[in-house]
């Protein structure tokens, strides 16, 4: 800083604006007890969510179907049946799948070594 | 540093260094928050919470004042955004019914201070720092967020401007 900083400075210094700054201690506690505050706000804000969590996993609906339920074997097996498609197709439909298959021609006569 | 008078959760801090900036601290606050005391005090409090709560944290790496000052600047800075957005929400609703907070009577009452008043922020800032805070160019710097080079031409283009303003050197020098 040269001079004229100097007497700058000392001039700025006398002609700032200066406001009465409150006591230090009294804006530190403050600060304190506004954190106290705010971790008591944290902790109420959590337990209010965890009993809200809690009641809602109590509150959720129960899927019944999970439960077991006992099946008699005899009253299973006589409650299915199994028959092959041609037994319903047959009789009805008169549907012969060996009137279907072609006649394959035989030849004997060869050509180079091979059937005709 | 007393063991006792160490902040728990940033043990580079002192109550007791805390102190002895407070005065600089407030006063560098008022002129945050446009010379209004409640909002200067509440900055300066807010400070305090973040340094106790350890979110802003010191770590030696520049003075202590100029790490205090950084986090109050910042708090204001994003203190008046905050407001900055909401005023322009609301003149969107009422134009006429929001008024710029006039200077109080104390912060007209000298033609120098009017005069870094004048100022653009920036080379404001840096004037009050290094002349009325005693901070170098370099801590006022860290303080603005702005790297050294950057400081150092807002501070020659303040002194210039403050020439200007006050046409001669020895009106303010003579006060």
């Amino acid at each position: 800083m040269n001079k004229d900083d100097e007497m700058l400075a000392r001039a700025l210094r006398k002609a700032q604006v200066a406001g009465s700054a409150p006591p230090f201690a009294a804006l530190f506690r403050a600060a304190e007890r506004r954190i106290r505050l705010r971790r008591r706000m944290q902790f109420t804000a959590v337990g209010v969510a965890a009993v809200i969590a809690l009641v809602a996993v109590y509150l959720q609906p129960v899927d019944r179907h999970d439960d077991f339920i006992y099946v008699d074997r005899e009253e299973l097996a006589a409650s299915t049946s199994w028959s092959a498609p041609s037994d319903a197709l047959l009789p009805t439909h008169e549907f012969d799948i060996y009137q279907e298959i072609p006649r394959l021609f035989e030849s004997t006569e060869a050509d180079g070594g091979a059937l005709l | 540093m007393s063991g006792s008078d160490v902040l728990d959760n940033n043990p580079n801090i002192s109550r007791s260094a805390l102190e002895a900036l407070h005065e600089e601290l407030f006063a560098w606050a008022l002129s945050r928050s446009d010379y209004d005391q409640s909002v200067a005090e509440d900055l300066v409090q807010q400070t305090y919470v973040e340094l106790l709560m350890g979110k802003a944290r010191f770590e030696g790496r520049s003075s202590l004042k100029t790490f205090v000052f950084s986090v109050l600047q910042n708090l204001a800075r994003s203190r008046f955004r905050r407001i900055a957005s909401r005023l322009k929400l609301a003149s969107l609703f009422a134009a006429d019914s929001i008024q710029p907070t006039a200077p109080t009577e104390g912060a007209r009452n000298s033609d120098l201070w009017s005069a870094v008043q004048k100022l653009p922020q920036r080379q404001r800032d840096i004037i009050e720092l290094v002349f009325c805070r005693d901070m170098t160019i370099e801590a006022a710097s860290i303080v603005m967020g702005v790297t050294n080079g950057t400081g150092r031409v807002h501070y020659d283009r303040a002194k210039k401007a403050l020439r200007v303003q006050l046409n001669d050197v020895g009106d303010w020098l003579d006060e």
